[in-house]
C-alpha cells in the first residue's frame, strides 16, 4: 500500500465516523506524568527504598488507590503497600483521578503521618469518671454498640426522634449517612456548614437553586476569586492546578483578599478591600457594565426572572425587556466607582480597570467565593450573590471558561435500598423558628438553642468534628457538653484526640483515608467523576487471595470504618426489623441477611454509574474490582448548558404552561441513576410536576428555582420578610467602620494556613513542622500606633466577650487598619488528659461561674514515642485558640456565622502570658441575644404557615407535614 | 517547479494518535491504518513509558530528559506559528498533529510549490499564508523532528513486536517521504549546534559521563532499558532495577571494561545507522553519526586503559 493509499483509507474512515456525528481523532490521552507508575504495573511496582539511602535497596509495592480524607477536595491517593510486610510505606497521587490528576498538596502524602501517629486512638474507650474528667476505660465494640443502639432504639420507640443527633464536620462522603438517618426517620443531621460556607452557598442558591459554584478556571479568560484557592480551600488542589492552567493560557487573575495571601501574590490584579466591602465593589462593576451596555442582553432576556420582578416590584406585568433594562439602569446607579472606592478603600481607577477586564471576559468569566468575605461579614452571602450578578450579566454561567452550578458537575449515584420514608418530626434545635431561610442547620447556636428550648439530646454523635475548638464560643460548648441534663450520651467518632472528645462518654476510633470506605464526587471542572475511598490493606490482601469480612481485621488496633459500624449499629437498633429500619441495611442478594460494604458499593457501581460497567468489562473485571483497582471513574465530560437543553418529548405529557412560562407535565419522573436530591418545586394544582420552562417558544430544562429562571429577584426573600434584600445588594458588615468604636479594628479570622486543615490534619508531623502557629498580622502603621515594637512581641486582643494573648507579626501584607489571625492552630489538651502530643499544648481550664480561663502550662516539644521523629520536635509555639473568644454572630438570613471580629489590640498587660484566653460566657449570651433581635422568624413572617420554604435545599428532608408551623398556643395557656 | 505530492494529512494524524496511550478510538484508526491488532495499554507502557520516551526534548536536550531548554525552544515554535503550546509541546503526538495542521493550512491556501522558497512572490494573502505555513511545516520537520525521529523509529522497530513495530515502520515511511518531497529551508539546527559533547570521565567525572551517555544529543546514541538489560545478559552481570542511570552505573561498577566495550559496540552500531541515513537526511544525521562515533572511540579508549 502506498502512502497515498494509506492516507485515502484513513480519510475515508474519518469521513465515515464523522458522518455519524462521532469523533474520529480523540483528544490527547497520553499519560502526562510519564514518570508515574503506569496502571498496568500497579500490582507489582519496584522502587528504591528512600529510607535506605544511600544504600540502594529495592522495594516491591502493590499500589492501591484511595481518596484523601483531609480537606473536602477528595484528591486521589495511591498507597504504596509493601509486598513483604503488607504495610503502607507512603502515599502519592493517583493519576487516574479526574479531579486531582495525580497531583496532591502537602496534606495528601502526610496521610502516612496520620496512620502511624503514635498518639492516635486505637481502641473504643468509655468514660470512667465524670464527663470531662479525663478518665477512660477500654471497652469492646460489642459493649459500645449495644449501649448506644439501646438508647437510639428507645428514642425511636418513644417517639423522641429529635433526641438523636449526628453532628458532622466535613463529611468526605456522599449520601451514606443521610441515607441512614432517613432510614432511622431521624431529623438529626447536623453539619458544620454554618461556620463554613453557608454564606457563599446562600448567595448562589438564591440565584440558581444550586448552592455551589464550579468554575471552569482552565478555560477562563478572567478568573475572579474571593478566596485563596491557590493555597487553601475547597477544592484547593484541583482548582489551583486549573487556575495555573488558565493563567498559562493567558487568563487574567483578579483576587480580592485583604491579606497578601499566596494566592494574591499570583494575581494580575490584587485588591485589598476593607473587609465586607466586596459586594459594593461588585455592584459598582455591575453598574458600570449596565450603564455602558456591556452585558449579554440576550442571555439576560432569556434567563433572568425579570418579568416576575417587573410585575411584583414595579406593578408592570407584561413589561417589555427594554422597559426592564431602563429600570435595571436605575437599580444600581448609586453604586458608582467613587462610592465603592469610599467603602473599600480601593482606588477608583483600579476599580474601573478591573471592571473593564471583567466585562472583556464575555462568557469566560470564572468566579469563586468560598468562606473568605462570604463567611466573615454580616450579609456576607451578598458577596456570592453580587458576584453571580456579574456572571449573570455576562451570560458566563455554564459556559466554557465560565462558572457552572455544582450539581451539573457532580455525580452522586443512587444507592441500593433507598429509604422511602422521611422524618416525621421537625428538629427545632437545628432548624429554629428564627432562621427560616438558613441554608443549613444552625449548628453553632446549639448551646443557646438547647437552653432556650429546654431541649435534651439523648444520643449525640460528633463525627470527625470538633465544635469545642472549631466553633465560636467554645466554652459555651463545654458547658453544654458537660451538662447531662442537656446531653444524655455523647459519642465522639474520631481517629485522633480532639478538644470535643475530652467531653464525650464514648470515644470510638475511626479510620483515616486508607482505612475506610467512602464514595465522593465534587464539582472541580466541567465534568462529573466519582472517587472511591477504601481500606487499602484490605484491598491489597484481597488481591492476594484473602477474604476480609471486617475492616477491623486489617486496620491498626481496633480502628473501624464508619460504614460497617453504621450497618452493625442499625441492626442492633432494630434487630428483628420491627421498627422498619433494618430493611434498608439488609442484603439485596440475600434478603434477611446483613448488607455488606462490598455489596453496597458493588450494587452502586453496577447499577448507578453510567459507563462504569463497560469500562470494567473492557478491563475484564467487575465494576467494584475496577474501582478497587483504579480508585476513580469519570462519568461525564463537558456537561455544558443544561438549562438550554430541550425537555425530551417523552417527558411531555398533558403539558400545562403557566403565565410565567413554567412547564408542568403529567409524565412520571424518568428513572435516573443519580440519587434524589436538590430543590423541590411544587406541582401545579392538578398534580403535574414542573419539568422545565418555556423560553422563546421552546420548552427547556431551565433552573431548579421556583421560576425555572435565574432569580435576579427572589420571591422567597421578599415573601419571607426581607423585601429590601430580594435583589442582589450590599449590606454593611458588622465590622463596617460605622459600627466600630474609634479604638476598634476588624480582625480577619477566616483564613487557613496552607498545609493545615482545621483540626483534621493536626496529627501529621510533617505538616506541623511546616506550620504550627498563628501570629497576629499587623501593618507597621498599626503596630506603631498601638505601641507594638517588633514581630514576636506579645499582644492582647480583646473581643466582645474576652481576650487572647499571642505574638505579633508586623507585615505590610495586610491592609492598614485591619488585623488578621488564622483560625488554624492553638490546639490544646487539658492537664492530666491523654491525647495528642504533636501540635498540642497542655492547658489549665478554670471556670468561675460564667468566667472561663485557659492558661498554657506547657507548649509543644520533643517526646519519646514509637516514632523517633517525635524526639526531634524543635518547636514549642503551637499557636493560640482564638475562637474561644469569638461570640456567635449568626447572619439573620443565611444563618452563617459571621466570623470577623471587632477587636481592641494593645501590648500585653502585666501578667499576660502567651496563649492565655479569658472569656465570660454571660457576655457571649448577650451578644447572641443582640444578634437574635435582627431575625425575622417564620412564625411571624411565613407567607404560607410553614417553617421554611419547601423548595429550598435541605439535608434529610422531613415529610411535608412536618414543615407546617405548630398551632400557636392559646393566650394564657 | 512541479507540484508536491498530495499531503498525507490524515495518515499523519492517525499515526499521531497511535503515539498516545491506547483508547477505544484507536480501534478504528488502527484498522484504517491497516495495523494487525489494537495495541494494549501494557504494550504502550512498556515501549513509551519505559523504553522510548516520545518527547523530542529527551533526544534534543543536553540533559537527555523531558523538558528543559529543548522543550522551551519547541514551545517557542508553537508561539511563532500563532498557537498556544499544549501542556507537552514536544510530545510526538503533539508535534505530528501540529505538522498535519500546518500542511492542512498549506493545502487550504491553494497552489503549493514543492519548494516554498522558490523566490516568487505570493499572488494573494491566502497564498502568502500558505507559503508561510509550508515554511513552518518544513522548519518543524527539519529542526524538531528529523534530527531524532528516524533513529527513534528504527529503535522502536527493533524493540517492539507486532503492532507498534508496524506503526513505527509506517510512520518512518510517511515522514521520510515528506522529508524527501520538499527541499529544506535555511535551517538553523539550534538544538544540535548548542549541544555540548559527551563528557570524558577522566576530567569531568563518572556521573557526568554516565549522564552524557544517556543524552542522545551528546552521545549520538539512544540507550534504552532494554539495551542495558541486553548488555547485562550478554556479560552475565546483575541488572539493578531503577532508573537507567543507576542501572548503567552498576554495570560499569561491576565490570567497567567489558561494559564500556559493549557500549562502544552499540555506539558503533548506531553510528552506522546514522551514516546510512546521512545520504538523504543530511546535516543532522552527520551530526549524530559523528557523536556516536566519538562515543564509541571514547568507550574503547577507556576500556583499553582500564579506567574504572
Amino acid at each position: 500500500m502506498t502512502i497515498d493509499e494509506l492516507n485515502r483509507r484513513v480519510s475515508a474512515a474519518r469521513d465515515e465516523v464523522e458522518a455519524r456525528g462521532e469523533t474520529f481523532y480523540p483528544g490527547a490521552s497520553r499519560v502526562h506524568l510519564a514518570a508515574f507508575p503506569p496502571r498496568e504495573r500497579w500490582n507489582d511496582w519496584v522502587e528504591l527504598d528512600s529510607k535506605s539511602w544511600p544504600k540502594r535497596v529495592e522495594k516491591r509495592y502493590m499500589l492501591v488507590p484511595t481518596t484523601c480524607f483531609n480537606c473536602e477536595s477528595a484528591c486521589g491517593l495511591l498507597a504504596y503497600v509493601d509486598r513483604d510486610t503488607l504495610q503502607v510505606r507512603k502515599f502519592e497521587g493517583n493519576p487516574e483521578h479526574p479531579g486531582s490528576r495525580g497531583r496532591n498538596c502537602a496534606k495528601g502524602p502526610a496521610t502516612i503521618n496520620q496512620i502511624t501517629d503514635p498518639d492516635r486512638i486505637l481502641y473504643p474507650l468509655r468514660r470512667a469518671g465524670a464527663r470531662g474528667e479525663g478518665k477512660w476505660e477500654q471497652v469492646s465494640w460489642d459493649e459500645a454498640l449495644d449501649d448506644i443502639a439501646g438508647r437510639i432504639r428507645a428514642c425511636i420507640e418513644e417517639e423522641r426522634h429529635e433526641q438523636v443527633m449526628y453532628h458532622v464536620g466535613r463529611p468526605g462522603e456522599d449520601g451514606y449517612t443521610t441515607r441512614m438517618l432517613a432510614a432511622w426517620g431521624v431529623d438529626g443531621h447536623n453539619s458544620h456548614t454554618n461556620v463554613c460556607s453557608s454564606g457563599s452557598r446562600a448567595g448562589h442558591h438564591w440565584w440558581m437553586g444550586m448552592d455551589r459554584p464550579s468554575p471552569d478556571h482552565a478555560n477562563a479568560k478572567v478568573i475572579l476569586l474571593v478566596s485563596s484557592h491557590l493555597e487553601t480551600g475547597h477544592y484547593f488542589n484541583p482548582h489551583a492546578q486549573r487556575i495555573i492552567e488558565g493563567k498559562a493560557n493567558g487568563a487574567k487573575l483578579i483576587v480580592l483578599d485583604t491579606r497578601l495571601s499566596n494566592t494574591a501574590t499570583h494575581a494580575d490584579h490584587w485588591l485589598s478591600p476593607y473587609p465586607g466591602s466586596e459586594p459594593a465593589i461588585f455592584l459598582a462593576v455591575a453598574n458600570w457594565m449596565i450603564q455602558e451596555g456591556r452585558y449579554d442582553r440576550e442571555f439576560v432576556r432569556r434567563w433572568w426572572n425579570w418579568q416576575e420582578y417587573m410585575e411584583a416590584v414595579h406593578g408592570e406585568p407584561g413589561a417589555s425587556f427594554e422597559r426592564f433594562e431602563e429600570v435595571l439602569a436605575g437599580v444600581y446607579s448609586t453604586y458608582t466607582f467613587e462610592y465603592a472606592a469610599g467603602e473599600s478603600g480601593i482606588d477608583v481607577e483600579v476599580l474601573r480597570e478591573i471592571a473593564k477586564e471583567i466585562s472583556n471576559a464575555g462568557t469566560r468569566l470564572a468566579t469563586y467565593n468560598w468562606r473568605s468575605a462570604g463567611s466573615g461579614n454580616l450579609g456576607g452571602w451578598q458577596v456570592a450573590r453580587t458576584m453571580m450578578l456579574l456572571s449573570a450579566l455576562l451570560g458566563s454561567i455554564a459556559t466554557e471558561g465560565g462558572t457552572f452550578p455544582n450539581s451539573w458537575n457532580k455525580f452522586t449515584p443512587k444507592p441500593p435500598r433507598l429509604p422511602h420514608q422521611h422524618p416525621r418530626r421537625w428538629n427545632d434545635v437545628l432548624w429554629p423558628d428564627e432562621y427560616p431561610l438558613a441554608l443549613m442547620e444552625m449548628s453553632f447556636l446549639m448551646p443557646y438553642l438547647m437552653k432556650d428550648q429546654d431541649a435534651f439530646v439523648d444520643v449525640y454523635f460528633t463525627r470527625v468534628y470538633n465544635p469545642v475548638w472549631t466553633n465560636p464560643d467554645g466554652f459555651s460548648w463545654i458547658e453544654m457538653l458537660t451538662d447531662e441534663s442537656r446531653i444524655g450520651q455523647h459519642i465522639a467518632m474520631t481517629p485522633t484526640w480532639n478538644e470535643t472528645a475530652y467531653f464525650a462518654d464514648y470515644v470510638l476510633p475511626m479510620g483515616h483515608s486508607s482505612e475506610r470506605h467512602d464514595l465522593t464526587s465534587y464539582e472541580q471542572y466541567d465534568g462529573q467523576w466519582i472517587g472511591f475511598r477504601q481500606p487499602v490493606l484490605r484491598a491489597a490482601r484481597e488481591r492476594l487471595g484473602e477474604e476480609i469480612g471486617d475492616t477491623r481485621d486489617v486496620n491498626p488496633g481496633e480502628v473501624w470504618e464508619e460504614n460497617e459500624f453504621w450497618i452493625e449499629l442499625t441492626w442492633r437498633v432494630d434487630p428483628d426489623g420491627t421498627l422498619g429500619i433494618r430493611q434498608f441495611f439488609e442484603s439485596v442478594e440475600n434478603p434477611g441477611g446483613k448488607m455488606t460494604v462490598d455489596e453496597y458499593y458493588g450494587w452502586i457501581f453496577e447499577n448507578s454509574v453510567p459507563g462504569l460497567p463497560d469500562a470494567a468489562a473492557a478491563e475484564g473485571v467487575t465494576p467494584l474490582e475496577y474501582m478497587r483497582r483504579f480508585g476513580a471513574f469519570e462519568v461525564a465530560q463537558k456537561v455544558g448548558r443544561v438549562h438550554e437543553q430541550p425537555v425530551p418529548d417523552g417527558e411531555l405529557d398533558d403539558v400545562r404552561v403557566d403565565e410565567a412560562g413554567r412547564v408542568f407535565t403529567a409524565a412520571p419522573v424518568p428513572a435516573s441513576s443519580k440519587a434524589p436530591g436538590g430543590t423541590k418545586i411544587d406541582p401545579d394544582e392538578d398534580g403535574r410536576r414542573r419539568v422545565g420552562v418555556r423560553v422563546d417558544g421552546e420548552i427547556l430544562k431551565g433552573w431548579p428555582t421556583p421560576t425555572g429562571k435565574l432569580e435576579f429577584w427572589s420571591r422567597t426573600l421578599h415573601d419571607w420578610g426581607w423585601p429590601e434584600l430580594a435583589t442582589p445588594t450590599y449590606i454593611k458588615s458588622h465590622v463596617h467602620r460605622q459600627n466600630l468604636d474609634s479604638d476598634q479594628m476588624p480582625l480577619i479570622t477566616t483564613f487557613r494556613v496552607p498545609v493545615q486543615i482545621h483540626t483534621r490534619s493536626a496529627n501529621a508531623k510533617w505538616l506541623d513542622e511546616i506550620a504550627h502557629t498563628n501570629p497576629l498580622w499587623l501593618h507597621p502603621q498599626d503596630a506603631e500606633r498601638l505601641g507594638i515594637a517588633k514581630t514576636g512581641d506579645l499582644v492582647r486582643v480583646e473581643t466582645e466577650i474576652g481576650y487572647f494573648v499571642l505574638k505579633a507579626w508586623i507585615t505590610e501584607g495586610i491592609r492598614p487598619g485591619v488585623a488578621a489571625c488564622s483560625h488554624h492552630m492553638g490546639r490544646w489538651k487539658p492537664e492530666g488528659h491523654q491525647g495528642q502530643r504533636i501540635g498540642m499544648m497542655t492547658v489549665a481550664l478554670d471556670q468561675n461561674g460564667s468566667d472561663w480561663a485557659l492558661t498554657r502550662k506547657k507548649g509543644g516539644g520533643p517526646f519519646e514515642s514509637s516514632d523517633p521523629d517525635t524526639l526531634r520536635v524543635w518547636w514549642t509555639d503551637v499557636g493560640v485558640h482564638q475562637n474561644l473568644t469569638h461570640p456567635v454572630h449568626p447572619d439573620p438570613i443565611s444563618g452563617m456565622h459571621c466570623w470577623h471580629q471587632a477587636v481592641r489590640i494593645q501590648p500585653a498587660q502585666p501578667g499576660d502570658a502567651f496563649g492565655d484566653v479569658s472569656v465570660d460566657t454571660a457576655k457571649s449570651r448577650a451578644v447572641y441575644d443582640k444578634w437574635l433581635e435582627m431575625t425575622r422568624s417564620a412564625s411571624r413572617h411565613s407567607p404560607d404557615g410553614t417553617r421554611r420554604p419547601w423548595w429550598m435545599l435541605r439535608p434529610v428532608r422531613p415529610e411535608r407535614a412536618a414543615y407546617d408551623l405548630p398551632e400557636p398556643e392559646p393566650v394564657g395557656a | 517547479m512541479p507540484d508536491a505530492p498530495p499531503a498525507p494529512i490524515d495518515a499523519v494524524r492517525g499515526l499521531a494518535v497511535l503515539a498516545e496511550s491506547p483508547s477505544t478510538e484507536h480501534v478504528g484508526i488502527g484498522a484504517a491504518l491497516g495495523l494487525e491488532s489494537v495495541p494494549t495499554p501494557a504494550e504502550y507502557s512498556d515501549l513509551f513509558l519505559f523504553q522510548l520516551y516520545p518527547y523530542a526534548s529527551v533526544y534534543l536536550g543536553p540533559e537527555g530528559m523531558m523538558g528543559g531548554v529543548a522543550r522551551e525552544r519547541i514551545a517557542g515554535f508553537w508561539h511563532a506559528v500563532g498557537l498556544t503550546p499544549p501542556a507537552e509541546p514536544d510530545h510526538l503526538a503533539a508535534l505530528l498533529g501540529l505538522y498535519a495542521s500546518l500542511i492542512e493550512r498549506v493545502r487550504s491556501g491553494g497552489h503549493v510549490p514543492a519548494d516554498p522558497t522558490d523566490g516568487r512572490s505570493p499572488r494573494d494573502p491566502l497564498e502568502a499564508e500558505s507559503v508561510l505555513a509550508a515554511q513552518a511545516a518544513r522548519a518543524l520537520l527539519d529542526e524538531h523532528l528529523a534530527p531524532w525521529i528516524f533513529s527513534w523509529l528504527e529503535r522502536m522497530e527493533e524493540l517492539a513486536s507486532g503492532v507498534y513495530a508496524t506503526w513505527a515502520s509506517l510512520l518512518r515511511e510517511v515522514l521520510a517521504q515528506e522529508y524527501r518531497a520538499t527541499r529544506a529551508t535555511s535551517t538553523d539546527l539550534q538544538h544540535l549546534r548548542e549541544a555540548p559533547p559527551l563528557p570524558d570521565p577522566r576530567s569531568d567525572g563518572t556521573a557526568e559521563f554516565v549522564a552524557g551517555l544517556l543524552a542522545p544529543v551528546r552521545s549520538g546514541v539512544i540507550l534504552t532499558r532494554a539495551d542495558l538489560a541486553e548488555i547485562a545478559r550478554r556479560l552475565d552481570l546483575g541488572l539493578r532495577a531503577g532508573e537507567r542511570r543507576y542501572a548503567l552505573e552498576h554495570l560499569l561498577a561491576q565490570d567497567p571494561g567489558r561494559t564500556l566495550s559493549a557500549l562502544a559496540d552499540e555506539a558503533r552500531r548506531q553510528s552506522s545507522a546514522h551514516q546510512e541515513r546521512a545520504e538523504w537526511l543530511g546535516e543532522s544525521a552527520v551530526f549524530f553519526e559523528e557523536r556516536a562515533r566519538a562515543t564509541a572511540a571514547l568507550c574503547d579508549e577507556l576500556a583499553e586503559r582500564g579506567v574504572s
